[in-house]
């Protein structure tokens, strides 16, 4: 149990939909072990979103417990957790997010900035990254000049650039072309296994759900099953 | 990096942040504007009140004492001594000494009431407080010859060259009374003072009065800002001062006036200018909704977020203000060249040009204005976008 | 040759004394009382009449007398108190009496009273004396500054030295008003003026008459010409 990075215990989180309180996870338990490749499979509806949501503390979870990386961050409010999030986590997201006014290399060197990285070590890892997700070329470049996966390879290296300890990724490749999201997930599993960052996405993608090696599948807000690709 | 954002996202929407630019630009073109225009006036309000009435008058001690009937009771003795060593101030221009008294005046067949003032001439004339209408000027060498307000004039039946007698009580309380004759008519632009005024010599006055004595020494000095340190320098226990400022409560009232008038156009600009940054803020929020989810997401704190809105508020300020100063100052140079002329204002007969005066502290003062004003706008706003709930932002359009 | 000299001087001295005393006895036709009441009918003329009023004088002194307003109709209750360097108005319709400034004493009826109180002998000293047909002519000055009229040429009767005339001359010199002492009547048992006209020089045409009876001896107290006292009247 201690060598899972996120841990959840019984995790449940409603929200209001007009007049009706809807349970989006409803008693979860779930442990994440580190370097994990995990996806998050369900129909949409599911919670899969929200519960991705709850792991990468952007949300906060209504009961239960959570525990990231050895600390009980269940009752710590989501603006204490900004430090959290900058130092270990990453974001991918399915519109990609980037910043519109600044250029790729911006974007993502954005994050290393938030934590008062120095120039030079800055600067060798935006390169570093933009290199890696095979999109240097393109570092003067604004989102809007990009193609969509260019735009994700650019997201993605801002979610590396810091070294996070998990990576969380909501339909990273739902708005791309089957080729592309091709390439993107290779770009994603090649990372995984080079540096042992966790993953953890939430899709219905089902390329991405078979290179997964444990796949999670969600209903109704609970865990349906849980299925390792090594036991496949 | 928050300072770069901030700035780019300024030009991101250009026809929105032209218009947000526009209305600070036009509001403080318009403070600017009204501002200079309002000190113009002040300024030639305060001038020729001062033109008339000095910008110190010296009177003898006791004269505010209303319990006085008689005329120069209180007046000032030896006017030479105290005019030397009042002059011996370089701050001091010149003086002139005056009298002011009441009596009869009559042609033979009826009286009137008349309001004299006794100048010295040449002193007088500088002052260019009476405008001559018919005859001659007085001169210093008249013993008794006088110069009446058009109204009086007409009520006695008399041109330049006839005779009037005017009567008064002297000084020690007995009665006199000389014949003058008529210099010239004049007005004052003021009918109920034309109606009674009469302008005579100083030894036309003191030999009605039998008195060696003058009421008042009038002081010009070379700068008006200068009025209260030279007051507190001829201060003594045997003057009693005046300044213009006591003696001019028709400036003061046109001031009050003009202040709390150009004062509430100025709120109403600057209510228009809050508004509309506060509103061009707003929807630039609301259209980054999703940008700043991400930017919280990926760990920026809610001070950051407050603050890069905060900081595209004031840079808009920053970049308004100095657009609206320079186009401000423009603008009223090119009204001041093209000598636009106004109506006469109340009480007065003759239009002038149409000046705004530009001073350098009203122009940075504009200036701060609206960066303030631009900046203030963006406050609440920010606050908002920094509160925002994550998931719902990054679940917005 | 020193004889001549001492008897013209004596003459002179002489004159100087009849001067005083020549006054003096021309004033008792005129304020022939110290402490007394008499009426007075007043008569304004610019070219034909256009005031007429009575009223009571009550004296004391020289320096000191109420007016009481008898007629007409819309004056009567009026009071006017002179003393010698104040007058005061009292209406009835007003709470307090008023002070009238020493301008306004220039106006209307008030320079009048000015003349017709004016005693000689205590306000003026005789400078010079000279013959005129059957008049003593008299060049008065006045004693002090505050006094109304700085000098006054009064034309007395050489042998009655009952007043004629009297012109009144400011400080500059200007003749403002001439009075004529034009009739006398036994009042009190004594030989007074009894119609007096005043000529305005500086408006001619403008002249009013006073025609004085019913003189009386009347003990005022002092207390009675104070502004406080007015309203008691």
């Amino acid at each position: 149990m201690h060598d899972a990075l996120v841990h959840l215990e019984a995790v449940a989180k409603s929200y209001r939909l007009g007049r009706v309180l809807v349970r989006a996870v409803d008693g979860v338990t779930l442990a994440i072990p580190r370097g994990e490749f995990m996806a998050l499979a369900g129909p949409s509806g599911s919670g899969k979103t929200t519960l991705l949501n709850l792991i990468g503390n952007i949300d906060k979870p209504d009961s239960g417990r959570l525990v990231f990386d050895a600390v009980d961050v269940t009752k710590v409010p989501l603006h204490k957790l900004a430090p959290l999030r900058r130092e270990s986590l990453g974001f991918v997201f399915q519109t990609f997010n980037l910043i519109p006014v600044l250029t790729a290399w911006e974007n993502v060197e954005y994050p290393l900035l938030l934590r008062g990285m120095p120039k030079r070590e800055r600067h060798e890892r935006v390169a570093l990254w933009l290199e890696q997700t095979g999109i240097a070329a393109q570092k003067k470049q604004r989102p809007d000049q990009l193609s969509g996966g260019q735009r994700q390879r650019v997201a993605i290296a801002r979610a590396m650039a810091g070294d996070p300890k998990l990576v969380i990724a909501d339909e990273p490749t739902a708005n791309l072309d089957s080729e592309t999201a091709g390439r993107v997930l290779d770009l994603l599993a090649e990372i995984n296994q080079n540096t042992g960052t966790t993953f953890v996405f939430s899709t219905h993608d089902l390329a991405l759900i078979g290179r997964a090696r444990t796949v999670v599948r969600i209903r109704d807000g609970r865990i349906d099953d849980v299925r390792s690709a090594a036991a496949a | 990096m928050l300072t770069r954002i901030a700035f780019r996202n300024i030009f991101r929407n250009r026809r929105r942040s032209a218009i947000t630019l526009a209305v600070i630009v036009f509001g403080a073109v318009g403070l600017i504007l009204f501002g200079g225009y309002k000190a113009t006036t002040f300024n030639g309000l305060r001038e020729s009140t001062i033109r008339r009435s000095g910008h110190l008058q010296l009177f003898g001690a006791g004269h505010s004492d209303i319990a006085s009937q008689k005329p120069l009771e209180h007046g000032i003795e030896s006017v030479e001594t105290l005019r030397r060593e009042v002059e011996r101030d370089p701050r001091v221009r010149t003086t002139a000494a005056q009298i002011t008294l009441m009596g009869l005046v009559s042609n033979g067949d009826k009286s009137e009431t008349f309001l004299a003032t006794a100048v010295e001439p040449e002193k007088d004339r500088a002052m260019q407080a009476t405008r001559l209408e018919s005859g001659s000027d007085l001169q210093s060498s008249d013993q008794d010859a006088v110069l009446l307000g058009r109204g009086l004039a007409a009520s006695m039946n008399v041109k330049p060259g006839d005779y009037l007698t005017l009567m008064t009580t002297t000084s020690a309380g007995s009665l006199n009374a000389i014949d003058v004759r008529i210099a010239g008519t004049f007005a004052t632009g003021v009918r109920e003072l034309d109606d009674r005024a009469v302008r005579m010599t100083l030894p036309a006055a003191q030999e009605l009065l039998q008195s060696t004595k003058v009421e008042k020494l009038l002081v010009f000095l070379h700068e008006t800002s200068r009025t209260e340190e030279v007051r507190s320098a001829l201060a003594g226990p045997n003057v009693e001062i005046r300044s213009w400022s006591e003696l001019a409560s028709f400036y003061h009232q046109v001031v009050l006036l003009y202040n709390g008038i150009f004062g509430f156009l100025g709120l109403l600009v600057c209510g228009v200018v809050v508004f509309s940054v506060a509103n061009t803020i707003m929807m630039s929020i609301l259209e980054r909704t999703r940008e700043v989810g991400t930017l919280v997401a990926i760990g920026t704190s809610r001070m950051r977020v407050w603050r890069m809105f905060f900081l595209e508020g004031l840079l808009t300020g920053v970049i308004g203000g100095v657009l609206g100063v320079v186009a401000g100052a423009l603008i009223a140079l090119l009204i001041n060249r093209s000598n636009v002329m106004l109506p006469p204002p109340p009480g007065f007969t003759v239009g002038y040009p149409l000046h705004i005066l530009l001073e350098s502290r009203a122009l940075v003062l504009v200036f701060a204005i609206s960066l303030t004003t631009a900046t203030a706008s963006a406050i609440l706003p920010a606050l908002r976008a920094s509160r925002m709930r994550i998931v719902d932002a990054l679940g917005h359009i | 040759m020193k004889r001549l000299i001492v008897l013209l001087l004596f003459a002179f001295t002489l004159r100087g004394e009849d001067a005083a005393s020549i006054l003096a006895r021309s004033d008792a036709y005129r304020n022939p009382l110290d402490s007394f009441a008499i009426d007075v009918e007043l008569t304004s003329y610019d070219g034909k009449e256009t005031e007429h009023s009575t009223f009571r004088v009550h004296g004391k002194g020289s320096d000191r007398s109420v007016v009481e307003f008898l007629a007409p109709a819309a004056e009567k209750g009026k009071f006017l108190l002179m003393l010698r360097d104040a007058m005061w108005i009292y209406l009835p319709s007003a709470s307090r009496p008023i002070r009238i400034s020493p301008l306004q004493r220039l106006m209307g009826q008030a320079s009048n009273g000015d003349v017709a109180r004016t005693n000689f002998t205590t306000d003026y000293t005789a400078s010079g004396m000279r013959e005129e047909a059957d008049l003593w002519v008299l060049d008065l000055i006045a004693r002090d500054p505050s006094i109304a009229y700085k000098k006054v040429q009064l034309r007395v009767d050489r042998k009655t030295h009952e007043p004629r005339s009297a012109d009144f001359y400011v400080a500059s010199g200007k003749l403002l008003k001439r009075a004529h002492y034009r009739e006398y009547t036994v009042m009190n048992g004594r030989r007074v003026v009894s119609f007096v006209e005043i000529e305005d020089l500086v408006r001619p045409g403008r002249r009013t008459t006073m025609r004085y009876t019913n003189l009386v001896a009347r003990q005022h107290p002092d207390s009675m010409f104070t502004r406080e006292a007015l309203a008691r009247w």
